[in-house]
């Protein structure tokens, strides 16, 4: 899988390396979309989950898929600045991250493009900032 | 005869944030055509309690008691994932019969978390005697936690490394004495309730959730095994001691909130079988490994994962080397099944609606943290 990953976003993958169970691979944000649908045709058809670190120097986006196959797990993480951040949506490739960009959103101030419905989802509507970040 | 032309408009009501029904602080907005489900769109958010912005100001020891309050019907899952990405990051062995303990933990919780389930759910349908009968037998499990831990229901079972303590005298006799009785009072309760006419026409058929969309919501638990996919943690990844013990992974192909109910009816007879292996195959030994006095994990990352009576209950952690987690991500099954029951709802009436929502059985505590 990890040649896969490199034949297809050649430059795009900065770094590769399998964890036990997971593939750890960190990805430039303009290949994100590409690297999604192409977990996803490889088996990696179940999105675990979406979310987010603050490590004070950036932004970690942290896509976490698995394979009810194999049972492994692809992690993708991709690197974005700590404000004003724009990422381009998963919500077409996965149905569960339609909710999961929601909370990154509201918790981080991460948006994501093309997202049907990006709102608040644990906050009110008028709460200010994003509680998350250091 | 005179015809007269009836206006009619689509209404949107709020079902919640009260409401007995809902299992918790939620809301859900209905478009409603009469009694009829246009759209559907929950609220959530009404028990958030930063809890995982919390984590980054405790340390490791310190998270634990809060990892339990999550999806408060189960504490010992919740802890069972952290506590499992803590101990990867540390590279800590436990103690087997700490694994023990913990499987012993884990399923008790199984079982009173089900059996709140039956409860609450033939008490959503109106069948109010079952809910009495199912929390007189949860209250022998809550006896045993109290003996075992001091506490009923957040029980802060597990500590980085093991478990709080030892069995208490007489705690393997009581709770085989469980085992013995469980499984009668369930086929009481398949005569009262499972075969009841009225339990099958409002659960037979109703809330389909075909498994293309299950698993492309990441559902999981009795939820996606109730759609004929027969994914398990404790089978996927184990943990523990589980990959030592015999158990069947219940699954129903039928997709609607019967088949759903089912998998949780055949779990609680499957904990029990599993409850009787751990409480013989017991081991002598630590009930929890040595720990420094300040725990600082090296730098990095780990997932840990445990199957809650929800699904799948992961716990991310990510560590800069310091005495408290950088991150504490806590990814919640029921958070996910939320996200796909606008689509289950759609069509159905109001009436179905709770039906529909019991048979998922979420727990707010851990969709809002």
């Amino acid at each position: 899988m990890i040649e896969r990953l490199r034949t297809q976003l050649g430059d795009a993958l900065e770094s590769a390396e399998q964890v036990g169970d997971e593939l750890r691979a960190r990805i430039r944000p303009a290949a994100l979309v590409a690297a999604a649908r192409l977990c996803k045709e490889n088996g990696f058809t179940y999105p675990c989950d979406i979310t987010a670190v603050d490590t004070r120097t950036e932004l970690t986006l942290v896509y976490r898929l698995q394979s009810l196959q194999t049972k492994q797990q692809v992690v993708l993480s991709v690197g974005v600045p700590r404000s004003g951040a724009r990422v381009a949506s998963l919500s077409r490739v996965y149905g569960a991250a339609g909710w999961l960009e929601r909370e990154v959103y509201d918790l981080f101030g991460i948006r994501f493009e093309g997202h049907p419905d990006l709102r608040r989802i644990l906050l009110t509507d008028d709460w200010e900032g994003h509680p998350l970040l250091k | 005869m005179q015809k007269h032309s009836v206006f009619t408009e689509h209404v949107t009501l709020n079902m919640g944030p009260q409401h007995p029904s809902t299992h918790g602080v939620l809301r859900l907005e209905l478009d409603l055509e009469g009694e009829v489900v246009l759209e559907c769109r929950p609220v959530i958010g009404y028990l958030h309690r930063g809890v995982e912005k919390i984590g980054e100001a405790r340390t490791y020891p310190q998270f634990l008691p809060y990892t339990d309050r999550l999806d408060y019907l189960s504490s010992a899952s919740n802890n069972g994932a952290y506590v499992q990405a803590v101990e990867k990051l540390l590279g800590l062995e436990v103690p087997e019969r700490a694994k023990y303990l913990r499987v012993i933990a884990l399923e008790l919780n199984r079982i009173a978390s089900h059996l709140i389930f039956l409860a609450t759910f033939a008490n959503d349908l109106a069948a109010t005697t079952l809910f009495l009968y199912a929390v007189r037998e949860r209250e022998t499990v809550m006896d045993l936690f109290e003996s075992w831990v001091g506490a009923r229901l957040t029980q802060s079972t597990m500590r980085i490394g093991g478990v709080m303590a030892d069995l208490p005298e007489g705690f393997i006799a009581k709770a085989n004495a469980f085992c013995r009785l469980l499984p009668q009072r369930l086929n009481e309760y398949d005569r009262l309730f499972t075969r009841n006419r009225i339990f099958e026409v409002r659960t037979r058929g109703v809330g389909i959730l075909p498994p293309e969309i299950a698993l492309d919501y990441a559902c999981s638990g009795p939820t996606v095994r109730g759609s004929g996919v027969s994914y398990d943690v404790r089978r996927a990844a184990p943990y523990e001691v589980y990959d030592r013990l015999d158990f069947d992974v219940v699954t129903f192909s039928s997709c609607d909130c019967l088949a759903r109910y089912l998998v949780r009816v055949g779990e609680l007879r499957q904990s029990v079988r599993i409850l009787e292996q751990c409480l013989e195959q017991l081991p002598e030994g630590d009930y929890c490994a040595k720990t420094p006095r300040v725990l600082k994990p090296p730098a990095g990352e780990a997932y840990g994962r445990v199957e809650s009576p929800r699904g799948e209950f992961g716990c991310y952690v990510v560590s800069d080397g310091g005495t408290n987690p950088l991150r504490v991500r806590l990814r919640a099954p029921s958070f996910f099944h939320m996200a796909v029951l606008p689509q289950m709802l759609k069509g159905w009436k109001i009436g179905d609606v709770v039906a529909i929502l019991g048979s998922i059985d979420i727990v707010l505590g851990e969709i809002d943290r």
